[in-house]
């Protein structure tokens, strides 16, 4: 028994140590912050100048203006912002979330501005002091590649279907030219939904922000934009009204010679254009170059948190598959109700408990790291007891008999001869529930975890290549399960002989 | 009732000393009144024959012996220890007290050697060494010096008992008790294992066997205990019992066995 032990602990050794190694990709991402909530990171000049330090907030993922790129905050919102810091020489600590929030933290004076894809509005100049326009936004066409052809401009749009996104410009533009051209609209929530239902040919067209469908169609998302761009506001730097001028000074005069020296242009570019060096990120093989780190990261992650659960589930449920078959009738109330508890209520349930029930009734946030393995431990360790009390109960009673007229007590006698056999039997279905725990936890990124599903979501997010993205993960899934399985299964052959 | 002298098995001598001391001993499993009240003495070097039909109770007597099942009331003295008694350290008394089992409950996870090591290492009466050249000696003794790295699984089941008999005498014990030892065995490989009782018995070992040979119960018994309906009917010589049976009970189950 004592050897079993010793290779889970292996096992488990091995687990997180493999992590580390696909973190290693990605240093300030959701690897080492996956509350990207409440990612912080610091970047800036060397030049150092003054060395004033200036906290900004940003959206999550708001590709091109802002995103993870293999777990690094990238983004023209972002470059921009870093290079007008090294040439008015200051220091930018970035605070990456979400569009609502971080409005919310400039209101409340917890980041000194903002920048994030934001439209200058009347309403919002109410309340904030906003940049000169640093980027003037456009609402395009796009439609499938190969369809350009058919429908090049918005006139051919009459008599076809067109998506475009709920409550946006887009959806104001379709509604004024809808009756003029004579084109069906239908109103989706999300760009990704978008993107798709043009490529699976449900709409022949959508209208959407430029720089979004721009970027996405530079990562290969297999849509191309068409016809003339329409107008559809400036967007800003803000700060709070009154508040840090001498920032929005530093901003205005940074953003003026960025733009005489080329270099606005060279990160619009970047972000915008048609990439010419290095790999073409539209095809299948840039895909994969551009994805892989930020994938790694993720999969490096969900074998960490398996990992983790994986340990604690084996302990607690150990302690509850024998407290389970207990004759103490106290131990054994406790141990059947956790275990009904956790069998009996699905995963997700306790991952929102977790993380959004449990801080307002412990009055600390809680961690995602915390929240997550407490999600995964309680689940598996449920399980995990069953299993346990079903193999050491399908022990034959003959063999603990046997040892007790030897003379060897209680203990001894579960830990020399019931034991090491419970142990053999259930090692195949401790193998499949730490597989069930791996893939369990993709449930996770309904909490924002950062683990593989999820950062493939970050990524199509981005790209729009809902498919191609969504296959790597799974085989990436695939190939970490079966090594795990045929790892497992290697140790229970040398120790289970 | 007790014949203190009976020369049943080459020379060996009953002895005087009360080896397990039985009184008005009864045993239920909720409603199932099992034995009714056992009241027996069991000396020094005797060998007692249980027999009886199914279901009368013999397995439970033998199990009550060791504690393998709580006496309901009455005592159960075994040695210097009442089993009965709620602060004896059973643990130590079963390791006076040798069991062998119908279904010879090897340690399947074990080999041979290991499995007749555990409990004098367990307990600390032996370092390993030591174990294993008792375990040597033990398995030379009932005929299988060559099985010691052998796993159970690749044993006969005549071999399997051997070795079950050579684990439970790691310890020294005092007694043995042996429930249908050779019921699970195939006819052929009967013979093997009642040759290592009968040289135990002609050591003098005191046993208890239950059992369903008639035969071996009448040639290695120093005593015959009958049993029916969780009470002892009948008790004497093999003689007395077999070729002069005095309750109809017993006459009866007799016919059907002989
Ligand atoms: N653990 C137990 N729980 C409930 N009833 C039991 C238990 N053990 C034995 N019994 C019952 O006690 C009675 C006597 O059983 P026991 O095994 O002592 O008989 P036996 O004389 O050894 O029979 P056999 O020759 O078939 O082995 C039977 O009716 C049996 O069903
Ligand atoms: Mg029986």
């Amino acid at each position: 028994m004592r050897a079993l032990l010793a290779a889970f602990a292996t096992l488990g050794v091995l687990l997180l140590g493999l992590a580390p190694a696909a973190t290693a990709s990605g240093t300030d991402g959701p690897a080492t912050t996956p509350v990207t909530a409440a990612g912080t990171e610091a970047s800036g000049s060397e030049a150092g100048g003054t060395g004033e330090t200036y906290v900004i907030g940003t959206d999550t993922t708001f590709a091109p203006f802002e995103f993870r790129q293999g777990g690094d905050l990238v983004g023209i919102d972002i470059d921009l912002m870093e290079a007008i810091a090294e040439d008015q020489g200051f220091e930018v600590e970035w605070r990456s979330l979400g569009f609502n929030a971080a409005l919310q933290a400039l209101d409340s004076n917890q980041v000194d501005g903002v920048i994030a894809g934001m439209s200058i509005t009347e309403e919002r100049q109410e309340v904030y002091d906003f940049s000169e326009p640093y980027f003037t936004g456009t609402v395009t066409l796009a439609v499938n590649e190969g369809d350009e052809s058919e429908i090049s401009d918005w006139e051919d749009l009459a008599g076809k279907q067109v998506v475009v996104k709920t409550g946006s410009i887009s959806e104001e533009v379709a509604n004024e030219r809808q009756d003029e051209i004579g084109f069906e609209v239908t109103a989706l929530d999300q760009t990704t939904t978008l993107v798709e239902s043009v490529k699976s040919g449900n709409a022949d067209a959508l209208i959407d922000d430029y720089p979004v469908i721009a970027y996405g169609v530079q990562q290969g998302s297999g849509l191309v934009t068409v016809g003339e761009q329409v107008e559809a506001g400036d967007y800003g730097f803000a700060v709070n009204q009154g508040q840090n001028p001498e920032l929005l000074e530093k901003f205005n005069t940074g953003l003026q010679e960025l733009r005489a020296s080329g270099e606005y242009d060279e990160i619009l570019n970047e972000y915008l254009g048609a990439e010419d060096d290095g790999v073409d990120p539209s095809s299948f093989w840039g895909l994969i170059v551009t994805s892989l780190p930020s994938l790694l990261n993720g999969l490096g992650n969900t074998l960490l948190v398996t990992g983790i659960s994986f340990v604690l589930a084996m302990v607690l449920g150990l302690a509850f598959g024998f407290m389970k078959i207990a004759r103490n009738p106290v131990l054994r109330g406790i141990a059947v109700t956790f275990i009904s508890i956790f069998r009996g209520t699905p995963i997700l349930v306790w991952a929102f408990f977790f993380y959004f029930g449990l801080p307002p009734l412990i009055g600390v946030p809680v961690n995602i790291w915390v929240a997550g393995v407490m999600t995964l431990t309680f689940n598996g360790a449920a399980y995990i007891a069953e299993i346990v009390r079903g193999a050491v109960q399908s022990v034959d009673p003959g063999q603990a008999e046997a040892s007790r007229s030897l003379g060897l007590g209680h203990g001894k006698t579960m830990q020399r001869v019931v034991l090491p056999q419970a142990f053999k039997m259930m090692t195949p279905s401790l193998i499949n529930q730490l597989v069930i725990m791996l893939k369990d936890s993709s449930l996770l990124l309904a909490i924002g975890f950062a683990e593989l599903l999820y950062q493939a979501q970050q990524i199509y997010a981005a790209n729009f290549r809902v498919t191609e993205v969504l296959l790597i993960a799974a085989l990436l899934y695939f190939i970490a399960i079966t090594a795990l399985t045929q790892l497992a299964n290697y140790v229970d052959r040398k120790v289970n002989r | 009732m007790s014949t203190a002298t009976t020369d049943n098995s080459g020379g060996r001598v009953v002895g005087e000393r009360v080896m397990v001391d039985v009184q008005g001993l009864e045993k239920s499993f909720g409603d199932n009144h099992v034995l009714t009240g056992i009241t027996d003495q069991i000396r020094e070097r005797e060998v007692v024959c249980v027999i009886g039909p199914s279901g009368s109770g013999k397995s439970t007597f033998l199990r009550c012996l060791n504690r393998l099942e709580e006496a309901t009331s009455g005592t159960v003295q075994v040695g210097d220890y009442d089993l009965t008694d709620p602060q004896v350290d059973i643990n130590k008394v079963r390791r006076h007290i040798g069991m062998v089992f119908q279904q010879f409950n090897l340690f399947p996870h074990m080999t041979v050697a290991e499995n007749i090591m555990l409990a004098p290492v367990e307990l600390g009466n032996l370092t390993k060494p030591e174990a294993r050249k008792r375990a040597e000696e033990l398995l030379d003794r009932v005929g299988l010096a060559d099985k010691a790295d052998a796993r159970p699984a690749s044993l006969s089941g005549g071999q399997k008992q051997r070795v079950a008999i050579a684990r439970s005498l790691a310890m020294s014990p005092k007694i043995m008790l042996f429930d249908e030892a050779t019921s699970a065995l195939d006819p052929e490989m009967v013979g093997e294992v009642l040759q290592v009782i009968r040289d135990l018995a002609a050591e003098g070992m005191t046993m208890v066997l239950v059992t369903h040979e008639m035969g071996f119960a009448r040639e290695v018994a120093d005593r015959v205990l009958f049993m029916d309906g969780g009470k002892i009917v009948e008790s004497g010589t093999p003689s007395e019992i077999f070729d002069h049976p005095q309750q109809p009970r017993l006459q009866e189950f007799l016919s059907k066995v002989l």
